[in-house]
């Protein structure tokens, strides 16, 4: 899957057009997250999101199910 | 000691965190449900609304446009497009962003397959149904409630005569048999074994909720979003951004002249609309789940980004500007 946070540049420091996807990693590493800066960021702020992703080992059932 | 961790990997964790912290609510669950549960039996399944199964629904123009609040929807006055267009398929609105819509124009006297969509289980969703305009215009609208909403929610909704269809949200299922997802629907069947709800995957807000309704229960194969960035703007003001737009509940807690405070509010490209766009870190959470799931949806579904701007961009997704959307679906 690919996912934005490969794409994540800070526009400040990085024109988008003439780098490629090698140069964007090595630049996006150290601009991530941490699990621990995400949890804390989670404790202390309040923020809890509306509800949470469902996950199963059956990958069709997150997609949903006709009927329970 | 913190750790490194690759973009799936990233959600992953960030999925769990998001688990323990709902999970935090499961009582207040479990009361909505049994608060509810007289009136699920009462109610119908939101399964009604599938054309395949009820007949008088129209089979043609089978496409929607999933509302949300996001804030390009009000720079690029999508409304007022929606409003002045002959639009003939489905309109989900996101329960936030009802009475705006509504107000602007789009209602289900000019668009007859009207719907909103509620998944938050917090009692506060109640907000969304008290403004005045809605009980003008309720009784046109087809709500899709989860079993977990609260119950005074449901009861101001009922009020402003919006027909409740009920759907469950899947969260525990792949627990087995003593899991809550279960537990309901057996006691939801109780009265009646055919009684059987829609269960859907939320991808953790109602955006996403929506999105995932139209073509899993209204069965869209094409499906547009508007007011759906999953992400801030540029101009929004960084109140605004790192409140997520709700000072109330979410306080700051970063200096933002730290460089956690870049990795939290992050800003990305978006190469299919040329803008940047914020991402906070629960936009961050919403964003990569919703990307993932339209690239695993079904081939024949079609998801179109006509939101101008926010986040939702890359495979399996089409951009467009909305009005290019509305000459081309109309």
């Amino acid at each position: 899957m690919k996912t934005n946070f490969k794409k994540n540049i800070d526009e400040k420091n990085i024109d988008e057009k003439n780098i490629d996807e090698k140069n964007i990693d090595e630049l996006e590493s150290g601009h991530n997250l941490t699990q621990k800066e995400f949890e804390e960021y989670i404790a202390k702020s309040g923020a809890k999101g509306s509800f949470m992703v469902y996950r199963s080992n059956k990958k069709d059932d997150e997609l949903g199910l006709d009927e329970l | 000691m913190s750790t490194k961790l690759s973009s799936k990997d990233l959600q992953n964790s960030i999925e769990e965190v998001m688990k323990k912290k709902q999970y935090e609510n499961f009582n207040q669950w479990v009361t909505n449900f049994s608060l509810n549960l007289p009136n699920i039996w009462n109610d119908e399944s939101a399964n009604v609304l599938n054309p395949k199964i009820n007949t008088s629904f129209e089979k043609e123009n089978n496409s929607a446009i999933v509302i949300g609040r996001g804030p390009s929807i009000n720079k690029f006055e999508h409304l007022k497009l929606l409003a002045e267009s002959n639009y003939q398929g489905n309109i989900i609105c996101c329960d936030g962003k009802l009475a705006d819509t509504l107000n602007a124009g789009v209602t289900p006297d000019k668009f007859s397959k009207f719907y909103v969509v509620t998944i938050d289980p917090y009692p506060g969703i109640i907000k969304h149904y008290e403004h005045e305009i809605i009980k003008s215009y309720g009784s046109k609208i087809k709500g899709m409630f989860t079993v977990l909403t609260d119950s005074k929610a449901v009861e101001k909704a009922r009020q402003t005569g919006i027909k409740i269809h009920w759907l469950h949200s899947l969260f525990d299922y792949n627990e087995g048999i003593k899991s809550f997802n279960n537990l309901s629907a057996i006691m939801i069947r109780a009265k009646n074994s055919e009684h059987k709800l829609p269960a859907i995957q939320t991808g953790g807000n109602v955006g996403t909720a929506a999105w995932f309704t139209a073509w899993q229960i209204l069965k869209c194969s094409t499906v547009a979003l508007i007011g759906i960035n999953h992400g801030w703007e540029e101009s929004d003001s960084w109140e605004t951004i790192i409140h997520h737009n709700n000072k109330a509940e979410i306080s700051e807690v970063v200096d933002r002249d730290s460089k956690v405070f870049k990795k939290l509010y992050k800003k990305i490209y978006n190469p299919d609309f040329n803008c940047n766009c914020i991402l906070d870190p629960l936009f961050q959470f919403y964003s990569e789940a919703l990307k993932e799931f339209i690239e695993r949806s079904p081939e024949k579904l079609t998801t179109i980004n006509a939101t101008e701007g926010g986040s939702i961009f890359g495979n399996r997704i089409k951009s467009m500007k909305f009005n290019d959307f509305l000459k081309e679906y109309n």
